[in-house]
């Protein structure tokens, strides 16, 4: 089964009901829909914003979705195109750029709201958890470091890295699941009970 | 849960959100991570993993999209019915998307056997009503009678003498002919009303010969030649017995 056949399961299960299939696709993808939005808007909270509209958006076409491409290509295209509408929009309504400077409140409600993900607590949360990571990957054997970099970062099949590392399909799988497990140990030992409850944290 | 199913459990997980489980294995994990939320926090990190290795700068690493987006999704509509689905595979034993493709299955099966019948069936409906159609134009002699005969063709029926006369005189030359009859001799009218008056079926014929085939025209033809042979059997026999009767009184 590939990755686009693995989230059709997820996509089938939404169709029939099951919400919380969707909030897996969102959980699994709304890092790189971020990224992508990024490249059209510079500003991170704004990114964040769009990159919640284009879910949102998905959620409501998803019964015409026929599965004839992968989730996630369906996806980039509607955030990209919910990244340029606003883009569009934002063109007529230079208001958003222009802060009233004469009203302090709102001035401040506005400049908070821009630079929310840049807050310093933001920011060292964020560091915190990819310092943890790569930490994380360095304490690695060599084979589980090998098999990770190789999954996460050049985004091989589970296939091509057997063919890479010489070593059967099973023993990649294996690896990478090892090495997951001890980045996630870390990960559990640093934010008890897990990162859904890193906002409080914050 | 012992430890080592937790770790097989916890490497199916790995290899789903990878898409590297067979399809079976797959469904059965989706239906377990929609109700367990720790399996729902451990693929989360397993995406925020992938996140930070690939350094995703200016992108948060937590669920907060996720979490906004969650909320909203709550407020929205839900599609199908997955609860009564899932109960009802349950019970059954089957997975709640078996169940569902075995009706379309079912249905689509219906549909093959049942097109090709309803096709027939109107083929036949309409070749039925074509026939009685025809049977009721043949047998109506109203409308024979009411052909419009005069009025749709300049066809005068000749009387039988000058066509006699005609065919005993000596032929002309040959005209040069496009093909086209320059005239049509039709027999005249009977008197007979028990069959279609041969002159008014023949103009008929004739006027609509267009809109026939050769052969329909000729079996139309040949018919009239019939009713015409029939006619003419019926009244011999009378002019020979009057004949016969006044025999005695001839010198």
């Amino acid at each position: 089964m590939t990755a686009e056949e693995s989230d059709l399961v997820l996509v089938k299960r939404v169709q029939r009901g099951d919400k919380s299939a969707f909030d897996l696709l969102v959980r699994k993808y709304q890092h790189k829909v971020v990224k992508l939005v990024l490249r059209y808007v510079r500003n991170p909270a704004e990114a964040e914003d769009i990159a919640q509209e284009a879910f949102i958006k998905a959620y409501r076409a998803l019964p015409q979705f026929r599965g004839d491409s992968a989730f996630y290509t369906w996806m980039y295209r509607i955030a990209i195109n919910t990244a340029k509408n606003q883009l569009a929009s934002r063109d007529r309504s230079p208001i958003a750029y222009d802060l009233d400077l004469t009203d302090p409140e709102e001035s401040h409600s506005v400049q908070t709201k821009l630079q929310d993900p840049d807050t310093p607590e933001g920011m060292a949360l964020t560091e915190e958890i990819r310092g943890i990571v790569n930490s994380a990957i360095e304490g690695l054997p060599e084979e589980l470091k090998t098999a990770i970099v190789l999954r996460e970062l050049d985004g091989l099949s589970y296939e091509e890295i057997a063919a890479a590392m010489e070593c059967p399909v099973g023993t990649v799988r294996s690896r990478i699941f090892r090495a997951r497990e001890a980045i996630d140990k870390r990960l559990r030992e640093v934010f008890e009970g897990g990162l859904g409850r890193t906002e409080e944290m914050v | 849960m012992n430890e080592e199913r937790q770790n097989e459990r916890d490497s199916q997980l790995s290899a789903m959100f990878d898409g590297e489980l067979s399809g079976a294995e797959c469904e059965l994990l989706a239906r377990r991570l929609t109700r367990d939320e720790t399996l729902r926090g451990q693929w989360s990190r397993y995406a925020l993993i992938g996140a930070a290795v690939r350094a995703e700068r200016g992108v948060r690493l937590d669920d907060r999209v996720a979490r906004r987006v969650q909320s909203a999704v709550a407020q929205e509509p839900v599609y199908g019915d997955s609860a009564a689905a899932d109960v009802a595979a349950a019970r059954s034993g089957t997975s709640s998307s078996n169940a569902s493709q075995a009706r379309v299955d079912a249905y689509e099966r219906w549909l093959r056997f049942a097109r090709p019948l309803a096709g027939a069936g109107i083929a036949a409906g309409v070749a039925a009503v074509s026939i009685l159609w025809l049977r009721t134009q043949e047998a109506d002699p109203a409308l024979l009678a009411s052909a419009p005969v005069t009025e749709s063709i300049v066809l005068e029926p000749e009387p039988a003498s000058t066509t006699l006369a005609l065919n005993t005189a000596q032929p002309d030359p040959e005209p040069i002919s496009n093909g086209e009859p320059e005239r049509y001799s039709t027999p005249a009218p009977s008197s007979q009303t028990s069959i279609a008056p041969p002159a008014h079926f023949a103009n008929y014929v004739v006027a609509h010969s267009e809109y026939s085939g050769p052969l329909t025209r000729r079996m139309a033809l040949l018919g009239i030649v019939g009713a015409d042979s029939q006619a003419e059997s019926a009244t011999e026999p009378e002019s020979e017995a009057s004949s016969r009767v006044e025999a005695p009184d001839a010198p």
